[in-house]
């Protein structure tokens, strides 16, 4: 199709690139807000901002609540559609956990119960789950939305289209392009090394914007590369499903296998038999990594086989304090406290696995990595918009002389998605704020907000990109500049309004995660105006500027002849 | 402290490195004399060391690499940023040695 | 050297062949991989591990050969051929494994 390997890749970066980088603008942007998943939820839940809690103790705290939990009404829902029919009265409960990080200041408590009367699925079994407040026990209500874990998380990975695992697979081909992108995108850029620190602002819109757009993508090349790399590699049992399919007996044989070799009952013996104090099993779980040299503290307890002879329960460390992830598990018998098994240090594979997925999903605790993060997520974001804004500059006079649209629309787009989803972002937090406490479906009404908010932004670009067909600046950039400001602005204030938690009093009492989103709204905000007002005096240079043509770099005329 | 110091060097590296390219050092000294590229580079590689080892000293080894990586990342930001606004900012860094006319 | 735009149908082609092919060949690659490694005697969490690992960075190689590649027609052969290939002969390996 081409005459040369550059050329090919010019194409493979330019068309796929527009395309999917506007699923990639999502996914960077919402994973670099996920770094701080739990500290927006602080924000979010001002019953939450307290401090983190080690997991508390089960016999005296967590064993009454557990005792009373119940499926979750959504779950029962859909369990009868898998059944076809009523559920049996009794759903015993099969097993319960609890899971805790360094960040967290609740406790999240959950528990599957048993549907026994499903013909295709005998081992059916619904969920429930609670966020508790570790210090006394209560429960937190679940109108609560956890704006940043279940939410902007979710929207990350999946982009909130759960039917058929599509947004999985959506972003999943974002990623694989995110790669092919970064290849070509060396293959097409000459002079790497030599460029590295170039960025000529001064220039021609189109220079300047090529010149950001090399810069983001090649600073933070490794961690582009890297992190759509393992967030394939996390999800690749939905992408090649082979473990449920091809090798599906295989993969039973060997879990079964496991089992037997750890001594980990796969079944209830149907003998009932009482829980030893699962304290005293988290001392010696605690005893045990200390000699092996990782002393911490529990990530997750998970207690199988409740009320059974065969009951096991399971302590598991929080990997705070290195890459991989929550590990070490300890695995305790249940009705006596004996340690039946403890987890050996992974294989060459399973630690290159853990290596990866914890860099990606990040349980450690390291501030200023986690800054370095989102640091590393917005380049990903610049690279990407100035990537739209530079191939909307490259053919926006050819697109004016001929009479077509093409630029007009990509810009309505881009536009829509860089600070059309900064609007939405900033939306949901002000609804978060402004809603009754008392409403019900209170996190339907904020994630209406988002949605809402988008739609709109989406409406306004799409009318005031109309300028881009005398290829002119499009005035929606800036108008939404100045949204953003506004909104950014309104969100701290209405955080000071309605928990009196201003700036001064968490910086003094050292409460970071409130203190921390405030800073980081108001420099958005500052950021906002700084780029309106750049964008008003460009605005007014560019219509003279629309004669002379973008400046020369080699590499584009031909790519504009091949990619137009 | 330490991941301080290991920030700080790795952002000295890239500015070195940094000179010892013709357009940079036109944009810092503002003349086209003989730059000590030689001594700029080695003076980089150094500085970009020294963050690394200075990294695996704060934090545990299976983190180090990453924070180092992502110092780099923000360092080379900072320093085009530098470059692009306030290349004068950067004079300090010169080396004081004499390049060979 | 004048540069003639390809048609609609070889841009889909092309497109195709990358993104479906690859993703074919890229299947029959993990799943004969697995097979052999279970053959070999890896346990089954090391090996989809690291056929987990290995498949991305061979589903890009291919995904940028399929555009680069003078031959479209070598493309499908490739990536489709070889990937439906190696998918049968891991059906069969898996069989075999049982």
């Amino acid at each position: 199709m081409f005459p040369s390997f550059r050329l090919s890749m010019t194409w493979l970066h330019t068309w796929f690139g527009l395309v999917m980088g506007f699923v990639l603008m999502v996914a960077f942007f919402f994973g670099a807000l996920s770094v701080f998943d739990r500290e927006i939820d602080r924000w979010a839940v001002p019953e939450t901002r307290f401090e983190p809690q080690p997991m508390p103790s089960y016999d005296k705290l967590l064993a009454p609540i557990f005792a009373g939990m119940k499926p979750r009404e959504e779950e029962l829902r859909l369990a009868e559609q898998r059944v076809g029919g009523p559920l049996p009265a009794q759903k015993p409960v099969m097993n319960w956990g609890a899971y805790t990080t360094h960040r967290d200041p609740v406790l999240l408590m959950f528990a599957e119960f048993g549907i026994t009367n499903n013909p295709n699925d005998p081992d059916d079994h619904v969920h429930g789950w609670f966020q508790i407040d570790p210090r006394s026990g209560k429960i937190i209500p679940d109108d609560r939305l956890n704006i940043g874990r279940d939410f902007f998380y979710p929207m990350h990975y999946s982009l909130h289209l759960e039917w058929m695992e599509l947004g999985y697979w959506i972003v999943g081909f974002a990623a694989l392009v995110m790669l092919a992108a970064l290849v070509s995108g060396i293959v097409m850029h000459r002079r790497i090394f030599r460029e590295l620190f170039t960025f000529r602002p001064n220039k021609q819109a189109g220079r300047s914007t090529l010149d950001l757009h090399n810069l983001t993508g090649v600073v933070a090349l490794p961690f582009h590369f890297v992190f759509a790399l393992s967030g394939l590699v996390i999800f690749a049992g939905i992408y090649f499903p082979i473990e449920e399919t091809i090798f599906k007996p295989h993969a039973e044989a060997q879990g079964m296998a496991d089992a037997r070799a750890r001594g980990l009952a796969f079944k209830p013996a149907g003998v009932p038999a009482g829980l030893a104090s699962v304290d005293a099993m988290v001392e010696e779980a605690r005893r045990r990594w200390a000699q092996r040299g990782m002393p911490g503290e529990v990530g997750m307890l998970t207690v199988n086989h409740i009320g059974d002879r065969n009951s096991y329960v399971s302590i598991y460390r929080a990997g705070s304090d290195r890459v991989t992830l929550v590990g070490q598990g300890v695995h305790f018998e249940g009705p006596t406290g004996r340690v039946i098994f403890e987890d050996p240090p992974p294989s060459a594979v399973q630690g290159v696995n853990d290596f990866l997925t914890g860099l990606h999903l990040q349980h450690f605790r390291h501030w200023l990595l986690r800054w370095f993060y989102v640091l590393g997520g917005l380049a990903g974001c610049a690279c990407i918009a100035t990537g739209f804004i530079f191939f909307v500059e490259k053919r926006k006079r050819q697109h004016a002389a001929l009479g077509t649209g093409g630029a007009r629309w990509v810009d309505a787009m881009a536009v829509t998605t860089v600070t059309g989803m900064l609007i939405a972002t900033l939306a949901i937090l002000v609804a978060n704020r402004l809603l009754p406490v008392e409403l019900a479906h209170r996190g339907e009404w904020e994630k209406g907000a988002f949605w809402g908010a988008w739609i709109l932004a989406c409406a306004h670009a799409c009318w005031r990109t109309a300028p881009v067909r005398q290829a002119k600046l499009a005035p929606a950039w800036a108008e939404h500049c100045w949204a953003i400001a506004g909104l950014g602005i309104a969100a701290v204030l209405l955080n000071w309004i309605t928990t009196g938690d201003h700036l001064v009093a968490t910086i003094s009492r050292g409460y970071w995660p409130v203190a921390g989103m405030d800073l980081f709204l108001l420099a958005a905000a500052a950021l906002a105006v700084v780029a309106a007002r750049k964008l008003r005096r460009h605005g007014s240079e560019a219509g003279a500027a629309a004669v002379e043509g973008t400046d020369g770099d080699p590499v584009v005329p031909q790519a504009a002849r091949v990619a137009s | 402290m330490i991941l301080f110091l290991a920030v700080a060097t790795g952002f000295l590296g890239l500015a070195w490195l940094a000179l010892a390219m013709d357009v940079h050092w036109l944009q810092v000294t503002g003349t086209q004399s003989r730059r000590p590229a030689i001594a700029l580079r080695f003076l980089g590689a150094a500085a970009l060391a020294a963050s690394l080892v200075l990294c695996f000293i704060a934090d545990h080894v299976s983190m180090a690499p990453l924070v180092w990586v992502m110092a780099i990342a923000g360092g080379a930001l900072l320093v085009a940023f530098t470059m692009a606004w306030k290349p004068r900012l950067l004079r300090p860094l010169i080396p004081r040695i004499r390049a060979r006319d | 050297m004048a540069i003639v735009s390809p048609s609609p149908r070889v841009i889909a082609s092309r497109i195709a062949a990358g993104v479906l092919g690859g993703y074919l060949f890229a299947w029959g690659f993990v799943t004969l991989g697995n097979g052999s490694l279970l053959g070999a005697g890896m346990s089954f969490e090391d090996a989809h591990h690291l056929m987990y690992l290995l498949a991305f960075p061979v589903y890009l190689v291919v995904f940028c050969w399929a555009f680069a590649a003078a031959s479209l027609a070598r493309v499908w052969w490739v990536l489709a051929g070889g990937g439906a290939a190696m998918s049968i002969a891991a059906w069969f390996l898996s069989r075999a494994l049982l």
